[in-house]
């Protein structure tokens, strides 16, 4: 009897232990919290293998979330009325919006920590001062942001005309300066190559006109005309002194360009659905390897499209697309590319919302993933399974590790960059490897396939910015001059302005490129442009221009 | 008559009362449903006052600036705006006319049907649409209409086309495509309540017509038909409220540039302004223009069935 007592109090005794034990054990528990970006992107597999290395070092498990099937700014509309938040954000456009709404946790504290240095490194205090708002800072753009403003890149991010380089090929390597010559030389080839071998039809141009990524068709008459990206608007620089904002919509420019489309949709070789298809059916197209070329931004497409003409061995027929700058007249220079600088987008980038009950550990996470050794996890992945470390300290892989980072299968339960988290570009602390994968010299070329090597060499090229044969110059302060439109909101009468502009050039633009008459057309869309009364908003951008310039 | 003249007012009282304690249980019950109303329906109007506001999420509702009516002014000088009432009542009308006019045709012609397995098999397949989401519906549309669809691939086939038609960048399809839609989906559903309707007519007409030697057509022009209209009628009225809700889903799942001048909606236009950009006041300018239409609607068709002596709500 009293035996039993004695096992029934130790079991007790057991119970409590457990009981605390599990208490104890509770408080180390991995957080699991959410990060939604007002983008399209991929999620990845639960229990995806980086994922829980860097969830058992940080202690917090981000599950990320994008866009599906509503727009940007409805997604961060809904957020913003109802205020469920994640506990990081990236609010693209809206990212103005969440703050305004005082979702957002200032920086300004954590950055003065020498805890968080690694988080103050990412910028200068001048580009720093770009973000703030009332003084204060809520969030940091990760992207095209290189260690130590430092950019080494092989690549090209930007915008372009993309050719194939199996039609530069057929050509034999020929040099495209205008428009015209693009146009003619897709034509040419074309009347040729009707079909791919698999027997799909060759389409030899097409356009995405889907949602905000309708600057496929929209923004081309700004590099057309020799200017820089700045978005929105031309800053002209013929009085140096005094910077003049244009408006790109309604250069002789835009016309002849819209024209050239309408004439090369009536040749037929514009693909019949292109004002139609969505993003989905448009990289499901690229990536048959049936489009010849596409005006479009580097980081729109190429990522999927490479892993898919990689997976299914459709590189080594020349389906990789090369980036072309032509302008609207022969002898002008270009401005596609410009020059090894990063670019400072300050109107959005990854934030902590005050729904996360721990800021400082969320603070704390953002800075563990700018350590090196993070972010050598997050892009390279781990070491001796996915890239090797040769005598001198050179990170590489083998062919079989860069087709496994090809395959999405592979990357889903593999791979977890949080590539909306803070990143580098450029070279890494050790001064010998690159941040990223895709910057490094002997990976650039080591991952391609023999026709899109034998372009580079046909050209004398070692890197895809070459191809634009863009003239180097520092850009304004100002650039990009998008970042202070992207935010404009309806409240202002050029918010309302920029809004009705963009409504009415995504409705007009596909119709004037299909109109039989293309002068009447062009007419009609111009009365309709000019009721959105644009002057409105270019006299903010002028505004916006000239007191930066002061200040 | 005499006696309820002759009934003093204690006495009205008195029996008021008590038929208030008989039905009791039943008065709770409806006061459930008069709270429900009350929160559900009653309270939210409150949120109109946004729309006379220049609204703003960090200042409240009682701290936004008060700007009268200048988002009504705002939406009826907007071009588009104007544009996206056309559409909600061109869409709205055909649809409703072309869903009313199969649906009363389904039901006749499955009526006529005498196999009773056959029937049944048919009236379930049909009504089975109903129940799929819209998401799911235009993927199907999409799909069956885009330039490698099956649509495209058997006209082409059958040489009724010369080359496939690329459905959706024709402004002038775009109406027909959601009503088609709208009929694939909802004809078999909408059947149902005209189907009980000529069930429940009374046998011994069709009898006495076929003593008098009607035919089929005779029958259903002359029974089944007049039959069904008071049905038809409050149907009507009932669905005429709804005509500016001509659908939100179809429009904007299939929408795109080119079309978009003719398929936006008003609840689409609510949801880029008030939600997109965060304009909620003028959000709710519309929202309250479209209640406003929607009563008046209503109301005159109320008016008019009321007018011609037939059915109507009240």
């Amino acid at each position: 009897m009293k035996s039993k007592k004695i096992f029934a109090l130790t079991m007790a005794c057991m119970m409590g232990l457990g009981a605390f034990a599990g208490c104890a054990k509770k408080k180390d528990e991995i957080l699991n919290w959410n990060f939604f970006a007002a983008m399209h992107g991929s999620e990845i597999n639960d229990g995806n293998e980086i994922q829980e290395l860097i969830a058992k070092d940080t202690g917090i498990r981000v599950k990320e979330t994008w866009l599906a099937g509503q727009t940007s700014a409805e997604a961060i509309g809904s957020i913003v009325a109802s205020g469920e938040l994640p506990e990081f954000i990236d609010g693209g456009d809206g990212s103005e919006e969440l703050y305004k709404a005082g979702y957002l946790v200032a920086w300004d504290d954590y950055l003065a920590k020498p805890e968080f240095a690694n988080l103050k490194e990412m910028y200068s205090d001048k580009e720093w001062e770009m973000f703030k708002h009332e003084g204060h800072i809520y969030w940091a753009n990760v992207f095209q942001n290189s260690y130590q403003g430092k950019p080494v890149s092989h690549g090209f991010n930007d915008e372009a005309f993309w050719i194939q380089v199996r039609v530069l090929e057929w050509a034999n390597y020929p040099t495209i300066d205008t428009l015209d010559d693009y146009f003619k030389l897709l034509e040419d080839y074309y009347a040729e190559n009707k079909t791919n071998a698999d027997g799909t039809k060759i389409i030899p141009y097409t356009c995405l006109c889907e949602d905000w990524r309708y600057f496929c068709i929209e923004n081309a008459p700004q590099f057309l005309d020799g200017y820089p990206n700045d978005g929105s608007v031309i800053v002209n620089l013929d009085d140096p002194n005094n910077p003049k904002i244009v408006d790109y919509n309604t250069t002789p420019t835009a016309k002849r360009y819209f024209a050239k489309l309408n004439e090369v949709y009536k040749k037929g070789m514009m693909d019949p659905e292109f004002a139609i298809q969505t993003y989905d059916e448009y990289m499901a197209k690229l990536s048959t390897g049936a489009v010849l070329g596409m005006c479009d931004q580097w980081w729109d497409f190429a990522g999927t499209v490479n892993d898919n003409f990689k997976a299914n061995k459709l590189d080594e027929k020349g389906y990789n697309y090369v980036p072309l700058g032509p302008t609207i007249d022969k002898g002008m220079t270009n401005r596609w590319y410009i020059g090894a600088t990063d670019t400072l987008n300050s109107a959005s980038g990854i934030a902590v919302t005050t729904s996360c009950k721990d800021p400082d550990k969320a603070f704390k996470f953002l800075n563990r993933m700018l350590d090196q050794d993070m972010h050598n996890l997050r892009f390279w992945g781990i070491e001796g399974t996915d890239y090797l470390v040769d005598e001198n300290g050179i990170f590489y892989r083998t062919q079989e590790m860069r087709d496994k980072w090809a395959d999405s299968n592979y990357t889903k339960s593999h791979c977890c960059m949080y590539a909306y988290f803070p990143q580098y570009g450029g070279m890494s602390r050790d001064g010998k490897n690159t941040m990223q994968p895709g910057d490094s010299t002997s990976e650039f070329f080591a991952g391609m396939a023999d026709p899109l090597v034998k372009c580079f060499k046909a050209y004398g090229y070692d890197s895809y910015n070459q191809f634009l044969r863009s003239t180097d110059g520092i850009v304004g302060i100002w650039y990009p001059m998008y970042q202070f439109s992207n935010n404009l909101k309806t409240d202002t009468d050029a918010g309302v302005a920029w809004t009705k502009m963009g409504e009415t050039k995504h409705t007009w633009l596909p119709q004037i490129v299909v109109a039989d008459d293309f002068e009447s057309a062009w007419n009609e869309y111009m009365a309709a442009y000019a009721d959105c009364k644009p002057e409105e908003f270019l006299k903010y951008m002028q505004d916006t221009l000239d007191n930066l310039i002061k200040s | 008559m005499s006696l309820m003249g002759t009934r003093s007012p204690a006495l009205k009282e008195k029996n008021t009362k008590a038929e208030l304690k008989r039905q009791r249980v039943l008065l709770i019950i409806a006061a459930l449903f008069v709270v429900y109303g009350i929160v559900f329906y009653y309270l939210p109007l409150f949120g109109w006052i946004m729309a006379f506001q220049n609204y703003k999420i960090k200042d409240g509702i009682f701290g936004s600036e008060f700007v009268g009516l200048r988002w009504f002014k705002f939406l009826f000088s907007d071009q588009t705006f104007i544009r996206v009432i056309r559409n909600t009542l061109c869409m709205g009308v055909i649809n409703l006319v072309a869903t009313t006019i199969t649906a009363i045709g389904f039901a006749i012609l499955l009526n006529e049907v005498r196999n009773t397995f056959g029937k049944k098999l048919v009236q379930t397949i049909s009504y089975l649409p109903h129940f799929l989401s819209w998401i799911v519906v235009t993927g199907i549309v999409h799909d069956a209409l885009s330039i490698n669809g099956v649509v495209n691939e058997l006209f082409v086939n059958l040489h009724i086309f010369d080359e496939p038609v690329s459905f959706f960048s024709h402004k002038e399809y775009f109406w027909p495509i959601v009503a088609l839609s709208n009929v694939w989906k909802e004809t078999g559903w909408n059947a149902i309540i005209y189907l009980a309707t000529i069930t429940s007519i009374d046998p011994a007409l069709y009898e006495a017509a076929a003593m008098d030697g009607a035919g089929r057509w005779q029958k259903i022009k002359h029974i089944t038909l007049p039959g069904l209209r008071s049905t038809i009628i409050i149907l009507l009225i009932m669905n005429i409220g709804n005509v500016i809700n001509a659908g939100f889903e179809v429009q904007y799942l299939l929408t795109n540039g080119f079309i978009k001048p003719v398929s936006e909606t008003i609840d689409i236009y609510v949801l880029t302004y008030g939600v997109g950009k965060m304009n909620y006041s003028l959000g709710t300018a519309a929202g309250i223009f479209k209640t406003f239409v929607s009563l008046v609607l209503i109301v005159l068709f109320n008016f008019i069935a009321k007018k011609t002596g037939d059915e109507r709500l009240f």
